[in-house]
């Protein structure tokens, strides 16, 4: 079916939230509010990508198979200028994930909260590696 | 006779002032052109430029052959080109197997189709203007093709934080020579139409030097042991779009991808 | 998690610093009269604006209904901002929607995080005088319904992904504009300017923005852009960018292609830049209108922000939806058929 461009991209005009909002794809479409889970696993892979990152985390089940997961989490770009890079988080490491899983019922899940296991949080809002704090001119 | 003799003067006469205009091949034994000097005293590479080469088809010397989509016919076909690699690309055995699989299932696997950044150094040649945007601090390369957008750095060198499409660009000057030594690529790009592919190990140094008002002269040195046996050498000239108000136009080809991408999770099937 | 730390040093450079005189920004009753400050010269002498900017900020585009001045006070800003911090990044109620999510805060993406300019107004807009956009033409109301009747007839918002946002689908964002307004977060621009052009990378899409400040005209009508076509020019050391040639697409706050954006930029000391522009669209506003919004200077880099490569969000939601009405599906047709509600 051939399109205008405009007709290719009509009916989603921006709208500019009146107060900067957390303006995002609605993640409680992706992930399922009825889901929430606690997921302990070790990191085999940050993807620092946008626009949201992914942690490759393998979990360990109570029957001792390891099962892969993907979590959703920020824009590194922010931490990236506080200093963080792909060498900060040790691959292997070891974390805790709260979280939502996916909708579509895969090892998908966001992390509401990414905590190492003696309870600091991966990045900010703690003692995090790498991180300097806030960027204050 | 004497109108012979004029002729001839006169050809000669041409010849000559082709001659002092020609492009100075890089390394070549005339005197090299010396660019316009920016504010700074570099050579100012500032500007519209644009490859006119078949490589974004298949950088490898390559003859005529039948496009990948059959109601596209002729004028999607693949022209013949004379390449700009020094040869044929030094892929390990199983890195060639890999090329050659891409290239089957190029309609599928190509990440131009699908809009994505092109990556470096697909992206100089494309078959559309970039722009060069040159400052003693950064050098901004826009690309038509998706907005790629380049930062090279002149000062303060830092290694890539990340992995990105477009990869990590520290530059400096040699002479009349821009230098660009990039890494920290993602794996996700591809040289050209025809599979030609590399790992997140990519490592490209370009040299970007004037030769005449109008030409850049532009190599680029690929490297990448996950799937090349050696180093290897790509150039090409570059031309710069001289019209008068020449500029880049909004390619924003996302829309033009997006059934490609996500049709197939369409509540009711496309149309 | 609520930073008390990080937010208090916002508010204690919000307190501590002067209040910026920001060419009407800010009421002259409460700034020191402060030397003149001199913007430096690019080597070609353009007034420099080059470096990293962030225009993060908790004031609204329209002033909030029970608000009717155009200032608040020192010390209703930072209640405002306090209250606004707090919002954000306090622990939301695990099981509701807002939880559905990841932590702002940990990733430094919440507005406390960011670095922010003063601003004591009640509202971007500056002109209508109420702080509100004027009303709407009758093509304007036209024009709204026939897009709120096609966004109804395409479906719901997971049927298809031409019926998400242009935002969702990484082809444009209020941070892109133009006018350019902050989002959530990585709300930061790099300017570089070179002989005869000006060009703004936005952070978000990792967008350029190519301005020719030479003095050529400006795009046939033929060609249309989402972004529209900047020309640009200086006005003292106002940097002053006129931009058209938009799509019927673009829609910003419901604005045709017609509309006409004037932006302005002016440097007002190290660390503040004052943004303004009038929108003027006559097919949608019976008037223009003009907002105002103190930019700070920010640190970069600008890390690529390939939003469509990396879009696996859009890709799960969409996937999401299909399993959910697989499931309905099935469930549906596994009861008895006197049981079954007719869809």
């Amino acid at each position: 079916m051939r399109t205008t461009f405009a007709a290719a991209i009509a009916g989603a005009a921006i709208l500019v939230a009146a107060a900067p909002t957390r303006a995002h794809h609605a993640f409680s479409a992706e992930f399922d509010i009825s889901k929430p889970l606690k997921l302990q696993g070790t990191l085999r892979k940050w993807e620092m990508i946008n626009p949201h990152s992914w942690f490759h985390v393998d979990v360990k089940m109570p029957d001792g198979t390891v099962v892969p997961w993907l979590i959703e989490g920020g824009s590194p770009n922010q931490l990236i200028r506080l200093g963080v890079t792909k060498n900060t988080l040790t691959m292997g490491t070891e974390f805790i994930i709260e979280g939502y899983q996916a909708r579509d019922g895969t090892n998908k899940a966001v992390g509401r909260n990414f905590q190492f296991a003696d309870g600091r949080t991966l990045f900010l809002g703690g003692s995090a590696p790498g991180a300097t704090g806030a960027d204050k001119p | 006779m004497r109108h012979c003799l004029t002729r001839a003067l006169l050809a000669s006469a041409g010849v000559t002032a082709v001659l002092s205009l020609a492009v100075v091949p890089a390394g070549g034994q005339a005197r090299a052109y010396r660019a316009p000097r920016s504010a700074d005293g570099k050579p100012n590479l500032s500007g519209i430029w644009q490859a006119l080469t078949e490589a974004y088809w298949d950088i490898e010397a390559h003859s005529a052959a039948p496009g990948a989509v059959l109601e596209l016919g002729a004028s999607n076909a693949i022209p013949g080109g004379l390449g700009i690699v020094d040869g044929p690309i030094p892929y390990t055995p199983q890195a060639l197997a890999k090329k050659k699989e891409n290239f089957a299932n190029r309609l599928k696997l190509d990440p131009e189709i699908r809009c994505y950044l092109p990556g470096v150094p697909r992206a100089t040649y494309m078959p559309y203007p970039f722009q060069v945007i040159q400052t003693p601090t950064y050098i901004m390369v826009v690309h038509t093709f998706a907005r790629a957008v380049r930062t090279i750095y002149m000062t303060d060198h830092k290694e890539a934080p990340a992995d990105s499409w477009m990869g990590w660009s520290n530059g400096r000057w040699d002479g009349e020579t821009l230098v660009v030594d990039s890494t920290g690529f993602l794996d996700s790009t591809w040289f050209d139409r025809a599979g030609n592919f590399h790992s997140d190990a990519l490592h490209v140094v370009e040299r970007f030097t004037a030769t005449s008002p109008d030409h850049l002269a532009y190599e680029a040195t690929i490297e990448d042991p996950k799937v090349f046996t050696r180093p290897w050498k790509i150039s090409l000239p570059l031309y710069r779009r001289t019209e008068r108000n020449a500029q880049l136009l909004e390619f924003n080809c996302i829309p033009f991808a997006e059934d490609l991408i996500y049709g197939h999770l369409r509540k009711e099937p496309a149309r | 998690m609520f930073h008390r730390f990080l937010l208090s040093t916002v508010l204690g450079g919000v307190l501590a610093a002067a209040l910026v005189a920001a060419g009407g920004g800010v009421s002259q009753a409460q700034t020191s009269p402060a030397k003149k400050w001199t913007v430096p010269r690019t080597p070609d002498g353009q007034p420099d604006l080059q470096g990293f900017w962030n225009n993060t900020t908790y004031t609204p585009l329209q002033r909030p209904n029970g608000v009717n001045k155009e200032y608040y006070t020192a010390e209703e800003a930072v209640e405002m901002i306090k209250r606004a911090a707090a919002d954000e990044a306090e622990q939301t109620v695990p099981g509701t929607v807002e939880d559905v999510h990841y932590d702002f805060t940990q990733f430094g993406l919440d507005r406390s995080q960011a670095p922010l300019a003063q601003n004591l107004r009640t509202s971007l807009i500056v002109d209508p005088a109420d702080g509100k956009l004027p009303p709407l033409t009758e093509e304007g109301r036209r024009r709204q319904r026939a897009r709120a009747e096609a966004r109804k007839r395409a479906g719901g918002p997971t049927d298809a992904v031409q019926n998400q946002s242009l935002s969702v689908r990484c082809i444009l964002m209020d941070r892109n504009g133009p006018p350019m307004l902050a989002g959530a977060y990585n709300n930061n621009y790099q300017i570089v300017q070179a002989p005869g052009y000006v060009m703004i990378l936005v952070e978000m899409l990792h967008g350029p923005r190519i301005i020719p400040i030479d003095g050529r005209a400006q795009l046939p009508p033929a060609i249309r852009q989402l972004e529209g076509s900047s020309r640009g020019r200086w006005d003292g050391d106002t940097l002053v960018v006129e931009t058209t040639n938009f799509t019927d697409a673009t829609g910003f706050q419901g604005s045709s292609e017609n509309m006409r954006l004037t932006e302005r930029f002016t440097r007002v000391d190290a660390e503040t830049m004052l943004y303004r522009f009038t929108v003027d669209d006559p097919s949608t506003w019976t008037r223009p209108w003009s907002a105002e919004v103190p930019w700070r200077k920010a640190v970069g880099p600008l890390f690529e922000h390939a939003c469509h490569e990396g879009n696996y969000g859009l890709y799960n939601t969409l996937a999401g939806a299909r399993a959910q009405d697989k499931r309905e599906a099935e469930a549906s047709a596994s009861k008895p058929s006197n049981e079954r509600s007719d869809p």
